[in-house]
């Protein structure tokens, strides 16, 4: 077998170069799947080194996950085997940077924070807190810099670290979703590699494009099991004027839900509502001292746009808190609602570095019943002594839970199981579902990891049959 | 096809009334807003899920092609049975089956009117962004097949951004739901891929929609010019200083006249080009920002800007934009529009180009179209009954596609490719672009059945 896999391994390296193909164990160990380690990891400089390396692997019948930072390489089934992982690190130049045209071009291993650095305006403005950004020696393309600087709309979890790629694979969101919208309304195009090795592109710069089957759509969301994702073109927008956030604390989950439903009654606009417990929020270090006592619940309310707009928003928003009887009422301007909405994005892997254990769930459900879902998750997670940080986008319908276990805490693998069980039954009762985020290895054969398939997982299959018939994506983490 | 044997399962399952074989029948629901026509063997209108998964059971087992029909005003052949078949007309499943605004969501059966949707929205206060001009006769299920975009695509998005699950009848007859009112939920976006599938992977029976609180305030502006190429420059920089407004929309001298004479708004007969800008949202800061558009179009040698002051006046503006299309009949009977889309940076040159190839065919073209997103709607205008015309329509169609392929856009921004851009799908794609779409479309429909010769050109036509 080890000699089967030199001969491999010496084709890959025909293919990149020596420095490009790593078969050591003590590299191959990194970028473990799930507890299994590849054969080999290649770090591909184009997509047509993509190509090779896919097209070789489907003759092989071996299989392939594509990595990026590897934020989110933990989510799905346990990979049926694996033999090469595919990293995007060298993919990481910006190909196009077109401010005029608000649209970007950037290959699959760029960071988001990267990106958000590159759009800076001229007076340094950036809609992430400031980096500088990763350069490789090679000159980035880009026209000029516009003056009003831009920004990509979207603020995935992970935001620190996350690259482009697995963003646009696992369609990744965060709370500002409510202004701006998904990966899918934010790629305008992709250019991957299918899994036949063929470099397909599709979609283009223009913001409108009806040619043929809209297959951005089917790989945005496919979690690495359709091809390698190598380069997206994205859609950019003006920097607001004026980003700032307002901070309320309640001390009953009901006022915190009047208050957020008044405001949905409203014509104002904001960027995200987010409410989290207790436990979350005070893990983001912002339990403030006007709220020792009774603080329960945290909403945060980011207000994003022109100066009018967000005085207002910030004006009347502070009434309404009043009005529900909010304990403390924090403003934050730009920079610190920048420092804020960073730490939201960094939340759970904050927390899984304090409890390995970490279970992490991701609820969808209508948006209607997002108090009901609060409340019975809440409910359940307390009647089974599991503590928990609670986040949820109040105006999408999606909840984010984690249930922190650690080493030497009582909670049994058992009673996790059984948790996160009632969890998805009462979830589904609400017309949700139930992603499993987040898992120790040993528990995922135990948990609903997708949720519940429904009906258009045929199609699915379908779908997986006709574009990867050998199986050598991903398998088994998508579909079983 | 075994038309006998078939028609007569269809009236068993429909009805007799509901089953239309004759020749007159044929012939009127074989044409569509494009220039090509051809007759079904056969139209259905079924009112429920049910009818409509028993005939497609029925016509799939038979080897028959089925093909969906709405109102019939796609531009692109799209509704067109090139290979003959089954026609499923979808009149009859034309109800608004919940209005759901906790959720932010209606349900409607395909064959709704969009306006008709869209007005009841606004009396509650809300709105279904997507406003194709055709918005009058449309529906929404030929909307989704076509994923269409209209004026304030440019802030809003287009149809796919609006649709947030459907119930589609596979080829087997089987019904599934493909999304429905929570959102990410996990596994492919088979609802992205259905929208602007053209018919070719399936027939949608109910779709769900997205809803949004109507905007607070609007203000609509309507700009005139001496010259196309400072309208087009106005367009960038609008843009290019941080301004998105909801719509940003031109219209050139000949479109106008005939608008104008069709509907009386006011239009300057003698201008080059007029700009419809609208922006929306909350009151605040929007004069601001009208008064730095206004500070845009003067740097650009706008003529004058007006503002609509009340929401008749608004709506007149609308209604001449709108109305463009059937407004330029009166100039010729007959016209091709292309759909070609280009970075908006682009514009003021394609135009060039664009009025190049009207004097190099001899053909009259007017342009009327989305320039914030750059989806171009050149109108060639002619005469269908003139052969020799028609074929240098063609050909001048065919040019303005490879300019707009060239300048680095794509040959439809919204009308879909149906049969008559077939040609030039090879413009924009490869050979391995079009086998793996292929692949998608083997996937849903093994026999080829779901509205064949659309879309994607047949593997032998291609060089």
């Amino acid at each position: 077998m080890v000699d089967a896999f030199q001969r491999i391994a010496e084709t890959l390296i025909e293919f990149m170069g020596r420095e490009s193909v790593k078969i050591d164990p003590e590299h191959t160990a990194r970028y473990a799947v799930d507890g299994i380690a590849p054969k080999a990891v290649v770090f591909p400089a184009d997509i047509e080194q993509v190509a090779k390396a896919v097209k070789f692997a489907n003759r092989e019948r071996m299989a392939i996950i594509p990595w990026g930072s590897g934020t989110k390489v933990g989510i799905g089934n346990p990979p049926d085997h694996l033999d090469v992982v595919v990293s995007t690190a060298r993919l990481n130049q910006m190909t196009d940077v077109d401010t005029a045209n608000l649209t970007m071009t950037v290959q699959a291993g760029v960071r988001i924070k990267d990106i958000q650095t590159r759009l800076v305006s001229e007076e340094n403005r950036c809609y992430l807190p400031m980096v500088d950004p990763v350069t490789e020696a090679e000159a980035l393309i880009c026209s000029d810099r516009e003056n009003t600087g831009c920004f990509f709309p979207l603020d995935p979890m992970f935001g620190d670290q996350a690259t482009i790629g697995g963003v646009v694979a696992g369609n990744t969101s965060g709370p500002r979703r409510l202004l701006y919208g998904l990966p899918r309304d934010l790629v305008l195009g992709v250019r991957f590699v299918a899994p036949n090795g063929d470099i397909i592109g599709t979609g283009g710069k223009t913001v409108k494009n009806v040619s043929g089957y809209d297959v951005s759509k089917l790989m945005i969301g496919s979690w690495g099991t359709l091809g390698i994702l190598c380069e997206m073109t994205l859609r950019l927008l003006p920097l607001p004027e004026r980003m700032e956030t307002l901070r309320l604390v309640f001390s009953s989950l009901s006022d915190a839900e009047g208050f957020i439903d008044r405001l949905f009654e409203t014509k104002l606009l904001p960027a995200a509502v987010e409410i989290l417990n207790e436990r979350a929020f005070k893990r983001l270090g912002v339990a403030d001292s006007s709220a020792t006592d009774l603080s329960n619940w945290l909403v945060a309310v980011a207000l994003e746009g022109c100066d009018e707009a967000v005085d207002r928003m910030r004006t009347e928003l502070q009434g309404m808190a009043g009005d529900f009887g909010a304990g403390g009422t924090t403003h934050l301007p730009e920079d610190a609602h920048r420092e804020f909405w960073q730490k939201v994005s960094n939340l759970e892997i904050s927390l899984a570095t304090q409890f390995p254990g970490m279970i992490t769930l991701k609820l969808n459900y209508p948006i209607s019943q997002w108090k009901k879902v609060i409340s019975m998750a809440t409910g359940t997670l307390n009647a089974y002594e599991i503590d928990h940080a609670l986040l949820a986008h109040a105006g999408n319908g999606i909840c984010i839970i984690n249930l922190l276990m650690g080493e030497g805490i009582a909670a049994t693998k058992d009673k996790r199981v059984q948790a996160v069980d009632a969890l998805f039954h009462s979830c589904r009762e609400m017309g949700g579902n139930l992603l499993v985020q987040r898992a120790p290895v040993v528990l995922k054969p135990h948990l609903p990891i997708w949720g519940d398939s429904g009906p258009h997982w045929r199609v699915m299959k379908w779908i997986r049959e006709q574009l990867d018939p050998n199986g050598i994506m991903s398998p088994g983490r998508l579909l079983r | 096809m075994k038309s006998k044997a078939l028609t007569a399962a269809f009236e068993k399952i429909l009805g007799t009334d509901y089953v239309l074989s004759s020749e007159m029948d044929r012939a009127l629901y074989g044409y569509d807003a494009s220039l090509e026509r051809a007759k079904p063997d056969v139209v259905v209108l079924p009112e429920s899920v049910d009818q409509v998964s028993r005939i497609v059971k029925l016509a799939y087992e038979a080897k028959v092609p089925i093909v969906a029909r709405g109102s019939g005003t796609n531009l692109s052949g799209g509704t067109i049975p090139v290979k003959g078949g089954i026609v499923v007309h979808f009149s009859r499943m034309n109800r608004i089956l919940e209005i759901d605004i906790p959720n932010r969501t209606v349900t409607v059966e395909p064959g709704v009117i969009t306006l008709d949707l869209q007005s009841l929205l606004l009396k509650r206060g809300f709105v279904y962004a997507p406003d194709p001009a055709s918005q009058k006769v449309s529906t929404l299920g030929g909307n989704l097949g076509e994923n269409s975009g209209g004026p304030h695509c440019l802030k809003y998005g287009v149809t796919t951004n609006h649709v947030l699950g459907a119930e589609v009848v596979l080829f087997d007859g089987s019904v599934i739901w493909t999304a429905g009112k929570s959102q990410d939920n996990p596994g492919y976006d088979l609802t992205g891929l259905l929208v602007g599938s053209e018919g070719t992977l399936g027939i949608v029976t109910k779709i769900i929609l997205r809803i949004i609180r109507a905007p607070e305030a609007v203000k609509t502006m309507l700009a005139v010019y001496e010259t196309i190429e400072d309208a087009g420059n106005t367009v960038s920089a609008i843009i290019a200083e941080g301004i998105v407004p909801a719509t940003l929309e031109m219209m050139d001298n000949l479109v106008m006249k005939a608008v104008e004479e069709s509907v009386h708004v006011g239009y300057p007969l003698d201008a080059a080009a007029v700009l419809i800008i609208e922006l929306d949202g909350m009151a605040d800061g929007m004069d601001r920002q009208s008064e730095k558009i206004m500070e845009i179009c003067k740097r650009h040698n706008v003529r004058e800007v007006r503002l609509a002051k009340s929401d008749t006046e608004r709506a007149e503006l609308w209604a001449g934009r709108k109305g463009a299309f059937g407004a330029v009949a009166r100039l010729r009977p007959s016209y091709l529009v292309c759909d070609g889309t280009v970075p908006r940076t682009k514009l003021p040159e394609v135009l060039n180009k664009v009025l190049e190839v009207g004097k190099k065919y001899k053909l009259p073209i007017g342009n009327v179209f989305h320039a914030g997103d750059g989806n171009l709607h050149p109108l060639i205008l002619f005469d269908e009954r003139n052969a020799e015309e028609r074929k240098r329509v063609h050909k001048a169609g065919t040019e303005i596609l490879e300019i707009c392929a060239a300048a680095g856009g794509t040959i439809s921004g919204e009308h879909g490719i149906g049969i008559e851009k077939l040609k030039e799908t090879a413009l924009i794609f490869s050979k391995s672009d079009m086998a793996f779409m292929r692949h998608i479309k083997k996937a849903f429909d093994p026999a080829g059945l779901w509205n064949p010769g659309k879309l994607i050109p047949e593997p032998e036509t291609m060089q």
